[in-house]
């Protein structure tokens, strides 16, 4: 390389210097806070939380809860896949499957909680509509519910990503070869699969284990890691010390899944050409996936359905004659609507500065002649911040910030949201970016430009199908996020979700369901605009 | 004998294929010619059994086989990029069938396949480790092992370059004259589909333009599509090797003159 490259050291200095400071130096704290205590350094802290009974109970609880969130979902969600990829089912009904399936994703999970409470509680809707209730809410069913519902949408996405880069020629070789329909499920859509079920239960397991919104609503008194660490931080007898022993525990886990998804990752397969073929008719096949898949699509909406009705009636369950009372009192409400601002304003913000350094960060490792251990060190960053459960991260940002300017401050909610979510939407950029031509920096230095010119010029209009993405990506998670938020929100920053946990306090369920509605209605209009956008852009290009 | 009579078939309300009749005589070698998208593909998969047809018959040996279902028509395909189970070896993936079917092809045949396709040394690689022409080698010897009552072949050699090319050619004309065994080959190339084949079956725009040996087709076309597209072609690829030849042999002469 000839080129000096200047702005791209800048860039790269930069970024490492913002993970420095907002990844690196927090969780290091939180690790030593772990080791302090009363009696000085030592694993004190350790010993006392591990042979503690309530916390062991608690872990158990996690671990039991997850792995069975974790295999309903993605056995629910390869089925629904399957009905997309493997059946002659109706176009339409097929991408009606596609929406609706990751619809849970644009709400918050504290809301599934309480959504699930007004389905299935004593006075919920399908209660009424049943006529008894179903089961115990609270507890471990409320919680396997919650948990289902959350990580089914990525599940489904993961499967259905994959199934599409399945070769369906092999099941004609298979069929040909006198394999029999089960062998060929087996050896032609299961196998090539292995690796990708593995991995969705490992992320689902990752998901369940490390949220706090389900547990925070029907948890009940089934105690789960992400309670206890909430207790011992944010409870009546806080004790950071602990709290920090906790979070390492929740941080454990975590580790070992996403080792565990790296070592799956070997097992995808990988075909040369994807080629379709007519798949075979089989109208009892068809019928089960298009029954299955509607029942299932069925329960999830189901549930969704009382955020729309509690809301918009006088007052559940008892006067329920439509009305937008509620909704005028929450925008007339400027503690509330402030706060759908508030939101508004850290979902935009995050958007863009996590566009921004995702967007460096991938220039650096996708489109320069840095040293491949200096790209390393870029890519370790994504990996670790996939590993760190968001409220671990609100932890360590809360024992480091607490006391400085950026206490409480949307800055810092800001800064959190980016380098939470900063795996996925950097992988994506560095993805798009390395498919460019790599000859075109060079073409248009010789024509004249500067690097930044360059950037501006040709890579950056090659890239706004990806830079849409990541926005939309990084804005509907900061509207739905409440793990890390839930420790650093102060009470002129508070956004949305951490407004919801604080209403549930005072038992004000419509303004709950009112404000879910606002987030809702907010990411599907991000969607649908961007989504048009992205889909132009793509046509022109075809 | 396979016979094809009014077949038809479309997608959509688009017509791929129109009345398209035609018969194979056991043993025969047959190329379906013709530029992408005018049906070939399509007409290979009715053959299989893998796509239904909307009207018309299809017949082999006297019986009616339109409604039997691929595994129950005992023929056979290798796919241009061979779909080779990446996940067992060589010997394995050869093997596979007899999983299923044992018994169809004894201990000594297998060996002979394994033998004339010259796989010996191979049988433990995995199928990443092989060459295109390995590959192709090997999903022969799979689909052969199954004692296919036609096999057909989609596109075997257009993924294969130079003198691998024509080695495989000749292995597949072998295969045919050996073992008696009608072979049907979908290609895009009118030089592979007349050095290789008995007969040629010129399709367009999802009718036949012209079906014959390769010498009708050479020296009496039918009709302006086969002498535009297919006669042409060859006639400046002959040009152009007569032209190199002519010249490199002008410079010998020309040497020699000198001397």
């Amino acid at each position: 390389m000839i080129r000096k490259e200047r702005e791209i050291k800048v860039i790269y200095i930069v970024i490492l210097a913002v993970f420095a400071v907002f990844l690196a130096v927090p969780i290091i704290r939180l690790l030593m806070e772990s080791f302090l205590g009363d009696a000085g350094i030592g694993v004190a802290n350790y010993i006392e939380v591990l042979t503690e009974k309530g916390f062991l109970r608690a872990f158990g609880n996690s671990v039991t809860v997850s792995v069975c969130s974790a295999l309903i979902a993605t056995g629910l969600a390869f089925f629904m896949a399957y009905s997309i990829q493997y059946t002659n089912l109706n176009r339409k009904f097929k991408s009606a499957v596609r929406t609706l399936a990751v619809l849970p994703m644009l709400l918050p999970t504290i809301t599934y909680g309480f959504a699930i409470i007004y389905s299935f509680g004593k006075q919920g809707l399908l209660t009424k509509l049943f006529g008894r209730q179903l089961f115990d809410i609270y507890g471990f069913n409320g919680l396997l519910f919650g948990y289902v519902i959350y990580t089914l949408p990525i599940s489904f996405m993961l499967i259905l990503n994959t199934m599409g880069f399945i070769d369906k020629k092999f099941m004609v070789v298979s069929r040909v070869m006198g394999d029999r329909p089960g062998q060929t499920f087996l050896q032609t859509i299961m196998r090539p699969l292995l690796g990708t079920l593995a991995a969705s239960f490992v992320q689902c397991f990752f998901l369940c284990f490390t949220d706090y919104g389900i547990p925070a609503s029907v948890g009940g008194e089934f105690d789960v890691v992400a309670t206890v660490l909430y207790n011992e931080m944010l409870g009546s007898i806080p004790d950071f010390n602990r709290g920090a022993v906790v979070a390492m525990m929740m941080l454990i886990p975590s580790v070992i899944s996403i080792i565990l998804l790296k070592y799956l990752e070997r097992y995808n397969v990988r075909y040369n050409k994807i080629s379709q073929v007519e798949l075979k008719k089989n109208p009892v096949r068809d019928g089960i996936c298009a029954v299955g898949s509607t029942v299932i699509l069925v329960c999830v909406l189901a549930i969704f359905a009382v955020i729309f009705v509690v809301p918009l009636v006088q007052e559940w369950p008892y006067q329920v004659h439509f009305t937008l009372d509620h909704v005028r009192d929450v925008l007339n409400d400027q503690s509330l609507f402030g706060v759908y601002q508030n939101s508004i304003l850290v979902a935009v913000c995050t958007a863009l500065v996590g566009l921004l350094v995702t967007y460096g960060a991938a220039l650096a490792t996708a489109r320069s002649g840095l040293n491949g251990k200096l790209k390393g060190v870029i890519d370790a960053i994504a990996l670790v911040t996939n590993t760190i459960p968001g409220m671990v991260i609100g932890i360590a940002f809360m024992l480091i910030f607490s006391g400085t300017p950026l206490q409480n401050t949307f800055p810092l909610i800001i800064l959190c949201n980016v380098v939470h979510y900063f795996s996925t939407p950097y992988l994506m950029m560095r993805n798009s970016l390395s498919k460019l031509n790599s000859s075109w920096e060079t073409t248009a230095s010789l024509m004249g430009d500067n690097w930044i010119k360059t950037i501006v010029r040709v890579v950056t209009p090659n890239m706004t199908s990806t830079i849409l993405e990541v926005f939309s990506y990084y804005f509907v998670n900061a509207m739905v996020t409440v793990s890390a938020v839930i420790f650093i929100a102060g009470a002129r920053t508070m956004v949305i979700t951490t407004k919801i946990k604080e209403l549930q306090y005072y038992t004000k369920f419509n303004e709950v369901f009112v404000l879910s509605l606002f987030i809702l209605g907010t990411n599907i209009l991000v969607k649908i605009i961007l989504g048009y956008f992205i889909k132009r852009k793509e046509q022109k290009e075809k | 004998m396979l016979e094809l009579k009014h077949i038809k078939k479309s997608y959509d309300n688009v017509t791929i294929l129109e009345d398209i009749n035609l018969q194979i005589q056991d043993g025969e070698i047959v190329s379906i010619l013709g530029p992408s998208g005018c049906g070939k593909t399509t007409l290979l998969n009715l053959v299989l059994g893998l796509t239904p047809a909307d009207s018309g018959q299809i017949i082999f040996n006297g019986k009616d086989i339109t409604k039997v279902p691929m595994e129950e028509r005992g023929f056979n395909i290798v796919f241009q990029d061979y779909a080779l189970f990446p996940n067992l070896n060589v010997y394995k993936n050869i093997t596979y069938g007899l999983k299923n079917k044992p018994g169809i092809s004894t201990k000594e045949e297998v060996d002979e396949f394994i033998e004339l396709l010259g796989l010996k040394e191979h049988l433990n690689k995995k199928i990443e480790q092989l060459s295109g022409g390995q590959k192709q080698r090997v999903a022969l010897a799979r689909t052969m092992v199954m004692k296919p009552k036609i096999l057909l072949l989609d596109e075997p050699l257009s993924a294969l370059d130079g003198v691998i090319k024509e080695s495989i050619k000749e292995k597949i004309k072998e295969i045919a004259r050996d073992f008696h065994l009608t072979t049907i080959i979908v290609t895009h190339d009118p030089e592979e589909a007349l050095t290789l084949s008995d007969k040629v079956l010129i399709v367009n725009k999802g009718s036949i333009s012209q079906y014959g040996a390769p010498q009708e087709i050479i020296t009496a076309p039918e009709n302006n599509f086969v002498k535009e597209f297919i006669l042409n072609q060859l006639e400046i690829k002959k040009n152009n090797i007569f032209a190199l030849f002519h010249q490199s042999m002008a410079r010998t002469v020309q040497a020699g003159a000198r001397l």
